[in-house]
């Protein structure tokens, strides 16, 4: 039976199996980490009554939407309304396939990695707009739609922020990225290209919904957004996808600015991860400091100053690069 | 040889894929359950290019058709009052079914018997081009076409934007 199956599809299988399980594990630690973060900018304890240091939290809150009742709208269209959690989560396995945790810790070493990446994240808007048009919900109907606006112009300068570095290093596979940056601080792209760090992290900050980007569920204005009529576990994969999310656009930053694995003495998985969660924390800080943006700042910031900055960088880059 | 098997199953499971959208495509009574099974048949079609080994084909495929134009269209419709009732289709009378699939047919004929007849040599050389490689080809010897192209697209965004303006105006 098993020689069927050729190596390669079994390696990817298993990967995929470790990859689900990291991501399930992360939106644990993640969320009790948002908690606490958010607890302690506005000087409370945040969670801290179940187990000990409030620890199993998160574990409490995910036994609870596993057991809550799965609610369709009388009016929605089944199908699509159940279709679009399962495809918000799916591209998440797949894009983590390519990402480089160590020097030898990656599933797929594939040639046009990044692309692969950039490619698979963009499904994530398809789901988030069948979500908000199959609620026959107003409040998810206008979620949707801001959605679909932010994403496709954020899209623009995430790319044109990505491509100095592949101008620089010549190669879309990020295994030869990580690699070609040294151990230290200095050796990383982040020195050369760092006008390109911050235009890619304030669109994958837009790009994954987080405040002051997060108007397609703006709570104030409209309940909840596009997720508004999920229940149970219908509103838990949306809330996992979108803590993959961040944990892919953070992996890239990584991989791309900070060197990836590299790091000071050994050079190993525990780097890349300290990087990704560094990143991670400074997501959560923005979310409790700055206040949520206006629909026109928020497209008038895309168009008018990052899609021409980010350009103007990579004319920039180009240049040097010709001579 | 159990791989061919595995490979040929890896082929017809695309295939069924593409068909199964793009029947979903033409037939359904509801403009975005329409939209998703084109979307079925885009993402099946990138598949056929990753079987192809041309990966770096396929993953343009998603981010360009699915990523982009596919959410445009969703916009479009998001705009119209479509709701999942579905009223706008009523069923197209037989005289116009036959002449749509007969277009639909005469494109997919053409292609399948040049592609049969005049295959081109690469097509049985499974290996992966350099991106590097596709874009000297881009730049060398294609470039008229490439420059015509974008040429193409510039008048259209223009082209886009002005109609947008005059629209403007007349309120």
């Amino acid at each position: 039976m098993m020689d069927i199956f050729p190596t390669q599809l079994i390696v990817v299988l298993a990967g995929l199996a470790a990859i689900m399980a990291f991501v399930g594990l992360n939106g644990l630690v993640l969320v009790y980490l948002e908690r606490k973060v958010a607890g302690f900018i506005q000087r409370r304890p945040g969670p801290y009554e179940v187990g000990p240091y409030g620890l199993l939290q998160p574990l409490a809150d995910g036994l609870k939407l596993v057991g809550k009742q799965m609610f369709t709208p009388a009016c929605a269209d089944k199908w699509l309304y159940w279709l679009a959690p399962i495809l918000s989560l799916a591209p998440v396995p797949v894009a983590l396939l390519a990402i480089p945790f160590g020097p030898n810790l990656q599933v797929l070493d594939i040639n046009v990695g990044l692309v692969l990446i950039l490619a698979f994240i963009g499904l994530n808007v398809l789901a988030i707009c069948l979500a908000g048009w199959s609620s026959q919900n107003k409040y998810a109907l206008l979620g949707a739609a801001r959605n679909i606006s932010q994403s496709v112009a954020y899209e623009i300068p995430l790319l044109l922020s990505v491509l100095p570095i592949v101008f620089i290093t010549g190669t879309l596979n990020l295994y030869e990225i990580s690699a070609g940056q040294g151990a230290w601080p200095w050796q990383w792209h982040i020195l050369t290209q760092p006008v390109a760090f911050v235009i890619y992290f304030i669109c994958a900050l837009a790009e994954t919904n987080r405040a002051p980007f997060d108007l397609p569920e703006a709570e104030s204005e409209l309940t909840a957004g596009f997720h508004t009529e999920y229940s149970g576990m219908g509103f838990g994969v949306f809330f996992l996808a979108e803590y993959a999310y961040m944990i892919i656009a953070c992996s890239v930053a990584a991989v791309l600015f900070l060197g990836g694995w590299n790091g000071p003495g050994a050079a190993g998985w525990w780097w890349f991860l300290a990087k990704v969660y560094f990143l991670l924390i400074v997501m959560m800080f923005f979310r409790w400091t700055y206040p949520r943006v206006r629909f026109d700042q928020l497209l008038n910031l895309c168009w008018k100053w990052l899609i021409p900055l980010a350009t103007i960088n990579l004319l920039i880059t180009a240049l040097v690069i010709a001579l | 040889m159990p791989s061919q098997s595995l490979a040929y199953a890896v082929l017809f499971g695309h295939v069924a894929f593409i068909v199964v959208g793009a029947l979903m495509t033409v037939l359904s009574q509801n403009l975005v359950r329409a939209l998703v099974g084109l979307i079925m048949t885009l993402f099946g079609v990138a598949g056929l290019f990753f079987l192809m080994s041309a990966p770096f084909i396929g993953l343009m495929q998603i981010l360009i058709y699915v990523g982009a134009v596919s959410i445009l269209i969703f916009f479009a419709i998001m705009l119209t009052q479509s709701w999942s009732s579905g009223d706008e289709a009523q069923g197209p009378s037989r005289k116009r079914a036959v002449l749509a699939s007969l277009t639909a047919l005469a494109p997919a004929l053409f292609l399948g018997l040049t592609i049969i007849f005049k295959s081109p040599p690469s097509l049985l050389v499974a290996e992966e081009t350099e991106v590097s490689a596709l874009g000297r080809f881009l730049l060398e010897p294609y470039i008229l076409p490439f420059e015509l192209i974008s040429l193409l697209l510039t008048v259209a965004m223009a082209g886009a934007v002005i109609l947008g303006f005059e629209r403007r105006k007349q309120r």
